[in-house]
């Protein structure tokens, strides 16, 4: 039998609550705000840093405060599992109250997973959205996954470690139909370049010159095109068949470090030569003709592309549309 | 053709490649608010590479002079985050002066020299937006020189924007919107009301028409009366000169205010679009009952603050406020009781005020619902739920209920439930003048004001204009750091009610 029970847990919380108020109440006299609009779940290997995902979570609170859900997955079969809770809370600036969130930490083994939805249901906060970012590829092959996301509107993936593209990207198309909506941080992480792309024809004479395009390359290192190249094959042969153009993509692998990274994009025959190329950390730099412009291309982060997730709260028909289609790319 | 690679959901709207040409460019609201508002666009990537702004006004100075000056107005009054000196950089290679008189012809010659040149190095396509941030008496013959320089019209579009007062009144309103449609159509002209662009006043949009629980209560059966208060705290600040011209009923209610309550009050828009919004916003203030000279009596309130001691500091009055002329008749606070004349509202007291030297900086709207019908409880158990759409300075929404008291009895107690905009949405919100510029940028007209509105607000104004001119109130009648005249809350003790002190 499971030794966590949920509604200890939420008994738990209120206690909390109680305390914080009266902490507050008796220090500063302003007492906190508790501040809450989803409730995440994050589930993620034993191996994970926890310190590091609750870093991430804290760094999001403030632009979306959830009560968090870690649940800490252990290969294993022992059927064990814990639990503890606390709140986080921060001052924002210029304000004199706390605003604080609602933490659950549990630690379930893999031989424990079919325990656990009837532990985590209860704890998502009621008529609230709940989002599972599901960070253990192992999980997410898991038959109790469904279990697990019952309550989820949206599920949160990273298809970068999960594996070959080729097998990823249809195993996610087929999940992306079926249940609840689902975000791929490897598409995530494609918005600023898909940005500077669009960045580039919202001049009228180039968006004229689209359907004259015969070909786009997309460079990336390593030796196999990496989802992220899917992706944005699939997204840049949609954009130019909308604007009346036939152009196929082509894939330019080059050397460097770390593998996976997108590092050009450069559409021939759309007037002038047009690319946007990654040149040093934080910086890309995007050609047309022989206009040249230096933009930011920030490093990515598990924050910032969860960040950007969460702030979408129901399902992203243009990344499903993508996904699809990047999905058949790979297969054909 | 539409470009194909947008993404609304994941990427802000981009603003086509253009050029802004600001007329008054050496004036206050350029550095205060439209430089750093604009700044903070191109920082926040939502501007285009070749983005442009020309500065016009009467001071020679150089391209370099000019970016120094609004670089010193960005670094002081930038909102939300730091002054980043690479973006500056990157931003004033954008930046262009050009000096002349708004009368001389050769002023709109050497602009559109200069325009055609940015055309070309910047790629703007020719799309140009005005902006007319000079004295109110320069807006028709800054936009007649524009049309004589055929500066109206180019590759791209052209639009107009106009900062408040529109106009003095009525007729010189119409007026002014004759001149300007002489030379771009109506379509084409923004008047501003930076009210309308701040996020809370939008935020009552979302609030009432993204909901489904409240539409059904907002009217004449549940609402008892409405409360819309603009309180500032300062005084004329150095504006004495102008506000001396303006007053309070003209500065606050005729725009800010009416379309405040217009935005409160407004029958829901079929679609989003801005057509349609500014449909029902001048609909419902057509409907607003405009004041019999002894209505006016009845139902308004002017009012001046006179010298006082707030927390041990001397405050001048108004008639001792520099630029003032110390025997005034100009008011700095105005009390309205307005009433609207359609079937959702017919009978709801509409009121609202404003002043300046009041005890605090609060904009906010206080919606009064019925008392339940029978009174089963003792004590507060009559007090009427209220809910508070609060504009500045913390932003949010609260509703007022009562709950019993833990214990023995029923005793019940008023209590608050919250909602604060900053606690969850963590994001910075964009200043009025962010959003607003960006709008007119995309060609959104949506939060900007309409002929027929502002006729329509000129016409509820004027009668009280009127008769506060021919029966002046003696002044002052209300001391610096206080809520006003004793006649103001006496214009509500004749219906029952009483302002809140918010």
């Amino acid at each position: 039998m499971s030794p966590v029970r949920p509604d200890r847990l939420l008994r738990e919380l209120a206690a909390l609550w109680v305390s914080l108020g009266r902490e507050h109440q008796e220090g500063d006299g302003q007492g906190v705000l508790r501040a809450c609009t989803m409730t995440l779940f994050v589930l993620a290997d034993e191996a994970d840093d926890p310190s590091a995902i609750w870093e991430t979570m804290a760094a999001l609170m403030p632009d979306h405060p959830a009560r968090a859900v870690l649940v800490r997955l252990a290969r294993g079969t022992g059927r064990a599992l814990e639990a503890r809770v606390f709140a986080q809370c921060w001052l924002p600036f210029g304000q004199r109250r706390q605003i604080c969130c609602e933490q659950i930490e549990i630690s379930a083994s893999d031989a424990a997973l079919a325990d656990l939805p009837p532990v985590i249901l209860p704890l998502a906060v009621p008529d609230l959205p709940v989002v599972v970012w599901c960070r253990c590829p192992r999980t997410f092959a898991s038959p109790e996954l469904p279990r697990i996301c019952a309550a989820a509107g949206k599920i949160v993936v990273d298809s970068r470690a999960m594996g070959d593209a080729r097998a990823v990207l249809p195993t996610l198309a087929a999940r992306a139909l079926a249940g609840p909506a689902l975000a791929d941080l490897a598409w995530t992480g494609l918005t600023r370049w898909r940005e500077l792309v669009s960045r580039v024809f919202e001049n009228r004479s180039y968006l004229e010159g689209l359907p004259g395009a015969s070909e786009v390359s997309i460079a990336f290192t390593g030796d196999q095109p990496p989802t992220p190249a899917w992706y944005l094959a699939a997204w840049l042969e949609a954009g130019l068949r909308q604007a009346g153009g036939a152009a196929r993509h082509r894939f330019e692998p080059l050397a460097g470090e770390p593998a996976g990274e997108i590092r050009r994009v450069a559409f021939r025959g759309a007037g002038p030569g047009i690319s946007i190329a990654f040149t040093a950390a934080g910086c890309a730099e995007s050609r047309t003709g022989e206009t040249v412009s230096r933009m930011a291309l920030p490093p990515a982060s598990d924050y910032t592309l969860l960040k950007e997730e969460l702030g979408i709260p129901g399902r992203d028909p243009i990344y499903e549309k993508t996904l699809s289609a990047a999905a058949r790319l790979a297969v054909s | 053709m539409e470009n194909p690679f947008q993404d609304p959901l994941r990427f802000p709207r981009r603003v086509p490649e253009c050029a802004v040409t600001i007329f008054g460019a050496n004036g206050d609201l350029t550095r205060r608010k439209l430089a750093p508002a604009l700044y903070r666009l191109f920082m926040d990537r939502r501007l285009p590479a070749g983005f442009a702004v020309v500065g016009i006004s009467r001071t020679p100075m150089s391209d370099d002079r000019f970016r120094e000056k609004l670089r010193a107005g960005v670094a002081e009054f930038l909102d939300g985050g730091p002054f980043d000196e690479s973006v500056w950089s990157a931003f004033a290679q954008g930046i262009f002066y050009s000096h002349g008189d708004i009368d001389d012809s050769a002023t709109y010659a050497r602009l559109g020299a200069r325009l055609a040149g940015i055309e070309q190095a910047r790629h703007t396509g020719g799309n140009v937006l005005f902006y007319l941030s000079t004295q109110p008496s320069q807006y028709a013959p800054a936009a007649a020189g524009i049309g004589a320089a055929g500066l109206n019209h180019g590759s791209g579009w052209r639009r107009l924007v106009v900062e408040k007062p529109f106009g003095r009144d009525l007729a010189s309103a119409r007026d002014l919107s004759a001149a300007l449609q002489r030379v771009f159509p109506e379509s084409e002209i923004y008047r501003i009301d930076h009210y309308l662009g701040k996020e809370t006043v939008q935020n009552i949009l979302a609030f009432r028409f993204g909901n489904g629980i409240f539409e059904p209560l907002w009217n004449r059966r549940y609402v008892g009366h409405v409360q819309i208060t603009a309180a500032e705290s300062i005084g004329v600040e150095g504006r004495g000169a102008y506000y001396e011209e303006a007053g309070a009923l003209r500065d606050m209610i005729q725009n800010h205010l009416l379309q405040v309550m217009a935005t409160v009050a407004m029958e829901p828009s079929a679609t989003f679009r801005a057509q349609s919004v500014r449909d029902e916003r001048s609909k419902l203030l057509r409907s607003i009952r405009a004041m019999e000279p002894a209505a006016v009596r009845e139902n308004a309130v002017a009012g001046q603050y006179g010298p006082a001691s707030i927390g041990g500091e001397d405050v001048p009055g108004y008639r001792q406020e520099p630029g003032v002329n110390p025997a005034s008749h100009t008011e700095t606070y105005a009390a309205l009781t307005f009433f609207v004349d359609n079937w959702r509202w017919a009978g709801v007291p509409f009121y609202l005020r404003t002043g300046k030297r009041l005890p605090k900086r609060v904009t906010e709207i206080a919606i009064q619902f019925h008392s339940a019908p029978l009174a089963i409880f003792d004590g507060e158990a009559n007090s009427p739920n209220l809910l508070i759409l609060r504009i500045q300075p913390e932003e949010g929404i609260s509703l007022k209920f009562l709950s019993k008291r833990p214990g023995q009895g029923m005793t019940l107690r008023p209590v608050s439930m919250d909602f604060n905009y900053g606690s969850s949405f963590g994001e910075r919100s964009p200043s009025a003048y962010e959003t607003l510029l960006l709008d007119a940028l995309a060609g959104d007209a949506t939060l900007y004001t309409r002929q027929d509105m502002v006729e329509a607000s000129w016409a509820v104004v004027e009668p009280i204009r009127k008769a506060w001119d021919e029966v002046p109130t003696e002044f002052p009648n209300y001391a610096a750091g206080t809520w006003g005249p004793a006649a103001a809350d006496a214009m509500l003790a004749r219906r029952g009610h009483a302002w809140r002190r918010p």
